[in-house]
């Protein structure tokens, strides 16, 4: 392997990686945001391929793409701001918040810098992902098997949160309120049409 | 297990410049073939309307809207044609030869395409028109069905082969192809296609109900982009099929590149033709057929595979 | 790209996802934030991996499962995000602070 274009390559993806992380929180429109945290995202896949974990970084590359779509139909359903028309930071605890994140990340660098590794020689690359699907379904079957059970119990958690239907006949919706038109004055409720069911009861809203 | 080889970066951008531009170039005269015409059409216009639409469009003007996001909206049709690029690499281009033939290959195939679904959805969202953003909607509910689709055909297909890399499919149907011995798949092979190139009934993206959807504000060189990258998807996916289930380069008396250009101008063809033959389906008919029809035939197919695999 | 270098980056990526995590009012940019720390901390766990676990591959098998954890974390977030909509009309997380003294 020509380890000087690994290094470049190793160097361009993690401060890929880290830039569009920082600019994750810094945009002020919302879907950049969302497809900024996936083009951090692929680069730190990028160099997860560099350390041959290639499944992996590949994997990473397969899971992401949909998950930060998703993520931007949510940005997008529930932001007030989604194209970035207005500048927007919607922040609280701002100092603690970076002194948090400047502390931890320094004390997980101090750990990287000081800290007593083994270094091991990875054995060759050819044959990795044999290794890996026979791992995965031979000795670490009962890990692979909980991970999809948790799979599945977290499709059917999320599809009963969210779901329309609530667990009484009603509409999950029944008595919520859309929020005031102003928002210092708890009253200025707009008005809903009334809404019939099948029964033919129409809910009073206040 | 033979290693991966690899060829020359700069060589290797220009044979994909090359290739996927003659594909996208014979996608559009096979589309011309295809489409009605009203006083037939002869072989020297047909092979020269291309051309001359491209540099038709190429002169346009460009249409703008208001305040789109004028970044992502010029990346989407690139970035769409740069992931089709991205996947061609991992297919068999020759005998045993493709352009960075990764031991992943068909796992970087899935993700092309899911990347694919990103760059959709960004071109309907930018252009801050609600036509285009219904469009890309639409397609991203449709889209993760066809990545679920799409991975367990690819799946099934890399089960005889033991190996996730594209070549070692290929090899393994060196007695029979992946078309007999797993028949469902290549019936969701082009019903994925379909989907991901946007095209017949299950153009939900682009459809004439959304006036053109995604590809309503983009005119000039911007939607010659966008026809040329939909296109490069359609040879790309085609070109995929052949290997994993017509057999790529295996075949009698002709050399390997030469078939695998057989099989998959037979591919492009039969999917046009699926494609102008069959209606439009609404966007929430095609969620339930996918999801409640082509969901389990997928996962019996995947059955399937897997016991003819063991036996 | 030594183990140092890598976890540095891993430890700067996490470093931002921290700061995500505490300092954004809208509840989908808190949980890009969580992503953000579990992207750091599957970088650590590839880097660790290659330089000194031998090419073992119980670690890419934590590091599955740490994506599968992201899957989790993500499906149903979003779910209680939905519901915290309905409940309480809540897109912030100043909007519910019934437990604040």
């Amino acid at each position: 392997m020509n380890t000087l274009w690994t290094d470049i390559a190793f160097w361009f993806f993690s401060l890929g990686a880290i830039w569009f992380g920082w600019r994750v929180f810094r945009t002020d429109s919302m879907v950049r945001a969302s497809f900024a945290l996936l083009a951090s995202f692929l680069n730190a896949a990028a160099v997860m391929i560099l350390l041959l974990a290639e499944y992996l970084g590949v994997a990473l590359f397969f899971m992401m793409a949909v998950e930060m779509t998703v993520m931007a139909l949510f940005m997008v359903g529930f932001m007030m701001n989604p194209a970035g028309l207005n500048p927007m930071m919607m922040v609280h605890q701002h100092a603690l918040s970076i002194l948090f994140g400047v502390v931890g990340g320094a004390v997980l660098a101090a750990v990287a810098v000081f800290g007593d590794f083994p270094l091991r020689e990875m054995g060759p690359a050819v044959g990795q992902i044999d290794q890996l699907g026979t791992e995965l379904l031979g000795n670490s079957m009962l890990i692979f098997e909980t991970a999809g059970i948790a799979l599945l119990a977290t499709m059917l958690g999320a599809i009963i949160l969210s779901s329309r239907s609530n667990r009484f006949d009603t509409r999950s919706d029944d008595g919520s309120m859309p929020p005031p038109l102003d928002p210092n004055d708890p009253d200025s409720v707009p008005d809903i049409e009334q809404e019939e069911d099948q029964a033919g009861h129409s809910h009073h809203h206040h | 297990m033979p290693d991966v080889t690899f060829i020359n970066p700069i060589l290797s951008s220009i044979a994909v410049f090359v290739l996927l531009g003659f594909g996208a170039y014979v996608a559009a005269v096979i589309n011309r073939v295809l489409t009605p015409a009203p006083r037939g059409a002869r072989l020297a216009a047909v092979l020269l309307a291309p051309i001359r639409q491209g540099f038709l469009l190429l002169k346009e003007q460009l249409n703008c809207t208001e305040r789109p996001d004028m970044m992502l909206w010029s990346v989407a049709p690139a970035a769409y044609a740069t992931v089709a690029a991205c996947a061609f690499t991992v297919v068999p281009v020759d005998s045993h030869l493709a352009i960075a033939d990764v031991r992943t290959g068909i796992v970087l195939f899935g993700a092309a395409e899911a990347l694919a679904i990103v760059a959709l959805f960004l071109h309907g969202w930018s252009p801050n028109s609600h036509l285009p953003l219904i469009g890309g909607y639409r397609f991203v509910a449709l889209g993760l069905s066809y990545e679920l689709l799409s991975m367990f055909v690819l799946i099934a297909a890399a089960l005889p082969a033991e190996s996730l890399q594209v070549s070692q499919i290929v090899s393994s149907q060196a007695k029979i192809w992946n078309v007999v011995r797993q028949p469902l798949g290549l019936p969701l092979w082009i019903v994925v296609t379909l989907g991901i190139t946007f095209t017949g009934p299950l153009n939900l993206a682009d459809g004439s109900d959304l006036a053109a959807g995604t590809a309503m504000e983009i005119s000039g060189r911007h939607l010659l982009l966008w026809k040329i990258a939909r296109n490069i998807m359609l040879t790309v996916f085609c070109a995929m099929g052949a290997s994993i289930f017509l057999g790529g380069w295996h075949g009698p008396l002709l050399a390997g590149w030469a078939w695998i250009l057989i099989k998959t101008l037979a591919l492009m063809v039969l999917v046009s033709w699926i494609g102008k033959r069959l209606a439009r389906l609404p966007a929430e008919r095609a969620v339930l057929y996918l999801w409640t029809i082509g969901l389990p035939i997928s996962f019996l197919h995947l059955l399937q595979a897997g016991i003819e695999a063991l036996v | 790209m030594t183990l140092t270098t890598t976890l540095i980056v891993s430890a700067f990526l996490w470093g931002i996802g921290v700061y995500g995590a505490l300092s954004q009012q809208s509840f989908v940019m808190l949980m890009m934030g969580l992503e953000m720390m579990i992207n750091g901390a599957l970088l650590a766990g590839a880097a660790i991996w290659h330089f000194s676990g031998a090419g073992n591959p119980e670690g890419q098998l934590l590091i599955i499962i740490g994506m599968a954890v992201m899957a989790i974390e993500m499906a149903v977030g979003f779910a209680v995000v939905i519901n915290v909509y309905r409940v309480r009309q809540a897109d912030v997380t100043e909007s519910i602070e019934d437990l604040k003294r």
